[in-house]
């Protein structure tokens, strides 16, 4: 890896994008210049010549037919779409909406979303096809039509039966997605079920940017009020303001046990809550099984008695976690009984997997690389393939819904648990 | 599946999109400055008639008895390419200094500069004035490196903009950006070479498989390592080595802030080669032994990558920021003065051949949104409620700043 930065590609003649927009832009120009003198002359004062940044966006523009509406948000309005040369080519065109309270100009969540979309190709990753501005300054993105419903609306559909193998399947592709953005520096941080859609041909794909960042340099502090409550890691919820990439592989440990126990793994109702419930599941974090711990902003110290072991130990082999979840006392790990319990489909590999995703301590945690290299995808029994895979009805509605949210929001209902918005106001102190 | 950086690299917009040769660089710009031109010496065309006529009715029977015709003005006279780009350069360099002043992160200084840069390759500074649309790139690039800042507390920044000024040209600019958001920096890269030189200092080096030297060799050559391009050998301990190390990477760090920001090095070479010749000219034969413990120097790439460094780091040094060792302050004074006074010249020039159609931004921005009402763009509801806000706000203006001016004057004093 040390000798690639000399090897590095030279600069480019640039790729045929490019080449085939400047041609494109070029016979413009041409066009443009020898119509000067009308063109100018018939505009009105304020509508010279266009630029020829105007001219490239109306190139992408027009490549794409906006058709009916899928859905709409407070966020965006989602389309379907499709490309002018072949109907075929389905897409889907999700208008960012321009908020009125909103007085800073363009959304950080479209910029973000756009910025790293742009860079990511990879088959489990949702495909950006183009993104252009329309004359009211619209953005418009581009997006990969799936049509599928997404992760989260199939475990739900309880007339769908699914296997240990498929679930195999589902999440191998959602760790190739979380290990590709790693790879590539990029931090998710709003994985979860409904943002994990399905396309066509049964593959799933990582959506929604909206909270994403590149991994921060060292020592610089980045905020811990995001991704969505019942997917975000204790050290965020302890206030961490430096992390990695463990917080998407924590998310995404959770997304695997809900699809094979087919309801909420860790629900809660407010952030304490949601410490409770981890611990009620992993154990109270000390020193000794997560050093540092004790130095999170909202730390607090566990009183020294022990909450009754006896009846957290049987609560567990009844495989109901502990109701007991306001006590702030010292509880213990739920032991492998439980997990053989409550997760049958995952079998002995996949629960070693997804304990090593849902391992407390941040630098224990496996690392998306070291999630893909586990036992559980080369065991058996194998994936099931992408074609046999049971399917969903989520239809083009669906993928409007879930295009249209704002990252952070759920769709359950509750209204406490929607949108959890980025709070810079801590991030500036 | 093993991903390299080259792969990575590969994937990003900056080498699909913004990764040039030196001619296609020069044929982008030779393009946007024809067009640009063109539209200003349309513009002003434009206007000299539209006064004449003006004139004409105005006091047609004067201009008849004095038999003379409305005097016409002499050619524009338009900013060249190398012109242009010196004027950008110009700006960029200010932009550190607005960096520097907001205290902004590196990266964020450092991507409003590409931003900067990226977007003169597609429009000139004669259409869309630099000032302005600098103080609006820092603020997207602000957005895009997830620094936030309110648009009012940035724009209270600024002894003479508004927030409505700051805003104005930020769809132009993503829009000339191709909505590109992301630069790939040298910033990282450097960093990691120079703990990777550290840990080479501390004798932890492990040989290409080509070499038959044992590692122990390669440390002690590393510590007698010349200072100077065939200079004498040198016997240092690890901490003078470590030391070294330190400076050079001080200096290389100095020089990806300034000189590569602003000069064409985006454009023409990768983060890695940039971040390489920095180096190089920190201390080369630092940098050449550093090479060459990646690459065995009978590589047949190896020739190829340096020449490539050595490119990129004659560009480096090619800009007025660069003093190596031996640049006397004396010189360097009399470069930055030299820089000056051409900079001053041009923006005196850039006054006379401002594009008059691109004067106002704020308004134009908001014409252009009310060209999307007039084209039918919008539901009748939507166009409805535009139009009420916008003669709302119409009329607020014009209680404040009284109804808009003729256009020729408006032009005048904007200029």
């Amino acid at each position: 890896m040390v000798i690639s930065p000399v090897l590095s590609p030279r600069p480019n003649p640039p790729g045929p994008g490019m080449r085939a927009l400047s041609t494109k832009t070029k016979t413009l120009a041409i066009l443009n210049s020898s119509n000067a003198q009308t063109a100018t002359a018939a505009s009105t004062p304020g509508d010279p010549g266009r630029d020829l940044a105007e001219q490239m966006n109306d190139e992408v523009r027009k490549r794409f037919i906006t058709g009916s509406k899928l859905g709409e948000g407070t966020y965006a309005i989602v389309y379907s779409g499709h490309y002018r040369e072949d109907p075929s080519s389905l897409v889907a065109i999700k208008k960012i909406k321009v908020n009125q309270d909103y007085k800073d100009g363009i959304a950080m969540d479209a910029i973000r979303e756009i910025k790293f979309l742009s860079e990511l190709e990879h088959p489990n990753v949702i495909k950006l096809h183009a993104v252009f501005s329309t004359k009211d300054q619209n953005i418009s993105l581009v997006l990969e039509h799936l049509p599928l419903g997404d992760l989260e609306t199939l475990w739900k559909t309880h007339t769908i039966s699914y296997t240990s193998a498929d679930i195999k399947a589902w999440a191998n592709m959602l760790a190739q997605a979380v290990w590709f953005c790693h790879e590539n520096f990029i931090l998710h941080r709003d994985i979860k079920g409904n943002n994990l859609l399905i396309a066509a041909d049964g593959t799933v794909k990582l959506a929604d940017f909206g909270l994403a960042r590149s991994f921060a340099d060292p020592g610089r502090i980045m905020t811990y009020n995001v991704i969505t409550r019942f997917y975000r890691p204790p050290e965020l919820l302890l206030g961490a303001r430096h992390y990695g990439g463990g917080v998407d592989v924590w998310s995404m440990g959770v997304v695997i046990a809900e699809l094979a126990i087919r309801e909420w793994f860790l629900p809660s109702e407010t952030d304490f809550q949601q410490l409770c419930i981890i611990y009620d599941v992993f154990g109270t974090p000390t020193e000794e099984t997560w050093p540092g711990v004790s130095q999170f902003q909202f730390y607090t110290a566990p009183d020294n008695t022990p909450a009754p072991s006896l009846t957290l130990n049987s609560s567990a082999a009844n495989g109901n976690p502990s109701q007991n979840t306001s006590q702030p006392g010292l509880k213990r790990a739920q032991p492998l009984g439980y997990w053989r319990n409550r997760f049958p489909l995952l079998g002995e590999d996949g629960i070693d997997l997804i304990r090593g995703m849902l391992t407390l301590d941040p630098l224990k945690r496996l690392s998306a690389r070291a999630v893909l290299d586990h036992r559980y995808w080369t065991n058996a029994p194998r994936p099931t393939k992408k074609e046999d895979l049971p399917r969903q009805g989520g239809g083009e509605q669906k993928m409007g819904e879930d295009l249209k949210r704002r990252g952070g929001e759920v769709d359950t209902g509750r209204a406490d648990k929607v949108a959890r918005r980025l709070d810079f106001s801590a991030v500036r102190k | 599946m093993k991903l390299t950086e080259d792969d990575l690299y590969r994937a990003s917009t900056q080498f699909k999109h913004w990764s040039f040769t030196p001619s296609q660089l020069a044929a982008q710009r030779q393009k946007t400055n024809i067009q640009a031109s063109e539209r200003v010496k349309a513009a002003v065309a434009r206007q000299r008639a539209q006064r004449a006529k003006h004139f004409d009715t105005a006091s047609a029977s004067e201009s008849e008895r004095n038999g003379t015709p409305v005097p016409t003005d002499r050619q524009v006279d338009c900013l060249t390419v190398a012109e242009e780009k010196k004027l950008v350069d110009t700006f960029c360099e200010k932009a550190i200094d607005l960096g520097g002043f907001f205290k902004f992160p590196i990266e964020v200084t450092a991507t409003g500069i590409q931003f900067l840069r990226r977007f003169y390759l597609f429009n000139s500074p004669m259409t869309y004035e630099p000032q302005t649309i600098s103080r609006s790139a820092m603020f997207v690039a602000n957005k895009t490196e997830g620094h936030h800042l309110t648009l009012e507390k940035y724009a209270a920044g600024f002894p003479k903009a508004t927030t409505e000024q700051v805003l104005a040209p930020e769809y132009l600019i993503v829009q000339a950006l191709r909505f590109n958001f992301d630069i790939r920096h040298p910033f990282r890269a450097l960093k990691g070479g120079h703990l990777d030189m550290i840990e080479m200092a501390r004798g932890n080096i492990t040989p290409l498989p080509s070499n038959p030297e044992p590692a122990l060799d390669i440390h002690s050559s590393m510590l007698k390592l010349p200072r100077k391009p065939n200079g004498p050998e040198t016997n240092m301990t690890v901490n003078d080595l470590e030391k070294r190390i330190t400076d050079a990477y001080s200096h290389a760090s100095h020089i990806l802030k300034t000189a590569a920001l602003l000069t064409d090095a985006y454009f023409l070479y990768t983060p890695s080669q940039i971040w390489l010749s920095a180096h190089l000219l920190a201390d080369e034969p630092l940098t050449l032994f550093y090479l060459s413990a990646k690459l065995p120097s009978s590589s047949p790439n190896y020739p190829k990558i340096l020449a490539t460094l050595r490119s990129c780091a004659d560009l480096l040094s090619s800009h007025h920021s660069f003093s190596s060792p031996t640049t006397t302050p004396a010189e360097k004074q009399a470069r930055d003065k030299k820089e000056k006074e051409e900079v001053q010249a041009l923006i005196k020039k850039l006054r006379h051949c401002r594009d008059p159609d691109k004067m106002d931004l704020v308004k134009l921005n908001q014409a252009q949104k009310r060209d999307a009402v007039d084209a039918g763009g919008l539901e009748e509801s939507k166009a409805k409620r535009r139009k009420l806000e916008r003669e709302g706000y119409q009329k607020e203006a014009d209680d404040f700043w009284g109804p808009e001016l003729p256009r020729r004057e408006n032009g005048a004093k904007a200029g």
